[in-house]
């Protein structure tokens, strides 16, 4: 049973790094990746390979993953990052099944459609809570910078960003490689927790989850953001134990879920609030604001 | 040469003349008004001047140097900076943040700086922030930091949208109607504004208004557009006076 | 390579894009008047294809009524769609991440409900046609193939016709061009966008029913949208005609590369990585693609 909840525990965790990686594409700079499953697949596939096959230190395979998959994700985006929005989504889900297809065809070096396995067992609980939290932070870090700020405001206004000196392909380029380099990083975590991975978990209909999550949670909050990977990956589990055959219906409830998040609270469970608003020191600027204009308020009187 | 030199530039939309042979020259501490009625051309005019799409023909030269094809954020880097008519701020970001994303260009701190969070940071970080704050109090706006702008009046949206455009730092202050939808008293605040940055600062404000009153008490030159076509240019005095602008454009005022 | 098999590979090229042209023009008719990518347009494919299949062709019914049950699924189950997943975010004016959130998440419900109907089976349509093959002198042709051309053909020339001489179409095409000042000029404009979702959903049973000919039905058989939505950018978002030249064009080169593959053994799998490739291509070269306009934004 521990052994079990240890298991969902380090995937929904995994998920929670693709996610933050999601977050920074969708949430922040309203780009919508239907090909993220497959740089989390480049990085699955080329961390195992450098490491069974070559014999390469886990962690340097790691890095080496993750620099192919943003290289790759350059080349992707060169074209696309110049051309309105609808374009990414298009060509990352043309992107995605190319990938699947080459994976599935590449069978002496991927295994193809069985599927490649083999590889060792070196992401343990400690290693998914610490990658967690580094990425989440690291993304935290990222949205209060110039880089989330410029994102936000590529989202809010394209020309008017561009009016303001904003060099917006250059910032759009920017989001969708931290992005990429989050995803892959998940990708790798997964391969060496699962030990085996094969093409048709990588489709588009896991960057679909993915961004549903976000906007389930709230997609100008990253606290939503995690929130909606944290809920909706535990979902199924929470269904399976509550009645055998319900966990089928997932799809179908996070769907209706959803659906009904858009129409009736479109900016998501959390809408823009931050956990971070808690901390003493914002708190204490709120009361501030708020005491000063309680005094505004009476001196007008 | 002046600051700012647009010569005999020519912009067309399908069939519709929207610029026709427009010139201006401006130079620092100067502002020029362009009046004229709705669809004459211009805010096509702005756009042009500040790269959001390049001219047919002509050429737009800013501090000596050939913009006319420039890349838009290239050309505001380069001293540009404007307000746009149907206001255009940052949602989902606070009234400082929207200034700061005009600082942030000129920011220098790597990407690693954005993932992490390194001395570098904190330092350009709070550079510009006092530079935004200086901005927001200039446009009287420094009890709203951290407000969303979409809460805010009309009048204090429009100020801060000069406060962004002054982050950038402009030579050349495009202002595209910045008192429509205001209310009497604050078009007199905005006056006054308008005529302390001029004098304050270095730059040369153009000013595209429908309020003849505002344009009128501080322009020094008045371009009259009507059709794409430049019909006068003048002082404020001899653009009221001239026939054809009164034909055209003032006649038909109310006043 | 001679004469014949040119001509061969022409022939099934243009049927493969005759269907690829349904899913495009499909895709395109949504994209001009919400202007939005409808990611739930492959998985609607699917649904009313199953549908078709379950109520007509397994019924003994013959080609003709599994697709005219196709196309009413379609463009009920379309109708339906904008209803609950669009309806209220159009109103609202929303900003397009919201339609694209949604149409992904309406894609999502169809496939879930047609994955839990029929489990993760292929199924595959009776032999619609008595002869597999027609032979014209040396020239052999796959009968389905020949039909499925000639029925595209004939829903892309009724479309054509629709949109450009009654007055639905000139309302579509009003309300793509400026959906406010249609309104204001008196027409229904909610009205004009449940008849795009009409047309677009029948255009999907019909495509849904041509695949699941091609490649025998499964719960994922959607995902072959991608050729439509490749086409679509080659040939220019929000261009019908584009969309028809772009799946012609993907098409041909899709069975060229096919027939190539097959030839230096290693068989038709890398396929989607060149098509893949020349969309890139082509977005470096031509970013607006064949017959598109450039979109410019207001200042």
């Amino acid at each position: 049973m521990a052994a079990l909840i240890q298991s969902i525990v380090i995937q929904i965790l995994i998920t929670v790094i693709a996610v933050a990686g999601i977050y920074v594409l969708t949430g922040l700079t309203g780009m919508f990746s239907l090909g993220s499953a497959a740089f989390m697949a480049i990085g699955s596939y080329a961390s195992g390979l450098l490491v069974v096959r070559l014999g390469l230190p886990v962690p340097v395979a790691f890095v080496l993953a993750i620099a192919l998959s943003v290289l790759i994700g350059f080349i992707v985006g060169l074209p696309t990052v110049r051309l309105r929005r609808d374009y990414i989504s298009l060509v990352t889900l043309g992107f995605g099944e190319a990938i699947i297809a080459l994976l599935n065809s590449a069978t002496t070096l991927t295994g193809g459609a069985n599927g490649f396995a083999g590889i060792p067992r070196v992401v343990t609980l400690p290693v998914a809570i610490v990658s967690a939290v580094v990425v989440v932070a690291l993304v935290a870090w990222f949205k209060t910078s110039k880089y989330g700020r410029q994102c936000i405001a590529v989202k809010g206004d394209e020309l008017a960003a561009k009016a303001m000196g904003v060099n917006v392909p250059r910032v759009k380029m920017i989001a969708f490689l931290v992005s990429v380099a989050i995803t892959s990083f998940a990708g790798c975590l997964y391969a060496f927790y699962i030990t085996f991975v094969d093409p048709s978990t990588f489709g588009w209909k896991q960057s679909a989850e993915w961004v549903i999550m976000v906007f389930f949670g709230g997609a100008n909050s990253l606290t939503g953001s995690i929130f909606g990977a944290l809920f909706l990956g535990a979902l199924p589990e929470v269904l399976r134990s509550l009645l055998t055959g319900l966990e089928q219906y997932r799809t179908i409830i996070y769907a209706v879920l959803v659906l009904l998040i858009i129409n009736f609270k479109p900016s998501g469970v959390f809408g823009e609030w931050e956990i971070t608003q808690l901390s003493p020191k914002n708190l204490a600027k709120r009361r501030a604001r708020k005491a000063a204009a309680k005094s505004k308020k009476g001196g007008a009187q | 040469m002046a600051l700012l030199e647009v010569k005999n530039i020519y912009k067309s939309f399908g069939g519709v003349k929207a610029i026709q042979d427009f010139s201006l020259e401006a130079n620092t501490g100067e502002i020029h008004g362009i009046i004229g009625p709705n669809g004459a051309g211009k805010t096509t005019i702005f756009n042009v001047i500040s790269g959001v799409y390049p001219a047919d023909e002509g050429s737009v030269h800013l501090d000596g140097q050939d913009v006319t094809k420039m890349e838009q954020y290239k050309i505001t880097r380069l001293g540009m900076g404007r307000t746009f008519q149907n206001i255009r701020l940052f949602k989902g970001l606070t009234v400082l943040e929207n200034v700061l994303c005009a600082f942030d260009p000129q920011s220098h701190y790597s990407l690693l700086g954005g993932l992490l969070p390194l001395p570098n940071r904190f330092k350009e970080e709070k550079r510009g922030r006092e530079i935004c704050e200086h901005h927001l109090e200039t446009v009287g706006l420094q009890d709203y930091l951290d407000e969303k702008p979409e809460n805010l009046s009309y009048g204090i949206q429009r100020r801060l949208e000069i406060a962004r455009a002054l982050t950038c730092n402009p030579k050349v202050l495009l202002l595209d109607e910045p008192a429509a939808g205001l209310n009497p008293t604050e078009v007199g605040e905005l006056t006054e504004l308008i005529q302390m940055l001029s004098s304050t600062m270095d730059l040369a404000i153009l000013l595209i208004e429908h309020r003849l009153e505002l344009v009128m008490s501080i322009s020094h030159t008045i371009h009259v557009q009507n059709f794409g076509k430049t019909i006068a240019v003048g002082t404020p005095a001899e653009v009221q006076h001239n026939p054809e602008v009164i034909e055209a454009y003032l006649g038909k005022e109310d006043e | 390579m001679n004469i014949l098999q040119i001509v061969q590979i022409l022939i099934n090229g243009l049927a493969l894009g005759s269907v690829y042209a349904l899913i495009a023009t499909g895709f395109s008719v949504i994209f001009n008047v919400l202007k939005f990518s409808n990611f739930s347009h492959g998985a609607l494919m699917t649904l009313s294809a199953f549908v078709g299949y379950f109520l007509a062709a397994s019924q003994g019914m013959g080609l003709v009524p599994t697709i005219l049950v196709s196309m009413v699924c379609g463009a009920l189950v379309a109708l339906l769609g904008e209803l609950v997943a669009f309806r209220r975010i159009t109103v609202r004016n929303s900003p397009n991440i919201y339609f694209f959130v949604s149409s992904i998440t309406l894609g999502t419900l169809f496939e879930g409900i047609v994955t839990i109907w029929v489990g993760a089976n292929f199924f595959s349509y009776p032999r619609f046609f008595p002869n597999p093959t027609i032979k014209l002198g040396d020239l052999t042709i796959s009968t389905s193939s020949l039909i499925m051309f000639l029925l595209s053909a004939a829903a892309l020339i009724i479309l054509a016709f629709v949109i450009q001489k009654t007055k639905l179409g000139r309302a579509l095409r009003s309300v793509s061009f400026d959906r406010d000042t249609s309104s204001l000029m008196g027409i229904n404009v909610t009205r004009t966008i449940q008849f795009a979702f009409i047309v677009s959903g029948a255009l999907a049973g019909l495509a849904g029913v041509f695949l699941g000919i091609n490649y025998t039905l499964y719960p994922t058989l959607g995902s072959l949208v991608v050729k439509g939505f490749i086409a679509s950018v080659i040939g220019g978002l929000g261009s019908l005609p584009g969309a028809v030249i772009g799946a012609v064009l993907l098409g041909l080169v899709e069975t060229g590369l096919n027939y190539a593959g097959t030839l230096q053994g290693f068989g038709t799998s890398y396929t989607p990585v060149f098509t893949f490739l020349i969309m890139l291509v082509f977005l470096l070269v031509r970013p607006r693609g064949i017959a598109g306009s450039n979109i410019q934004e207001k200042a």
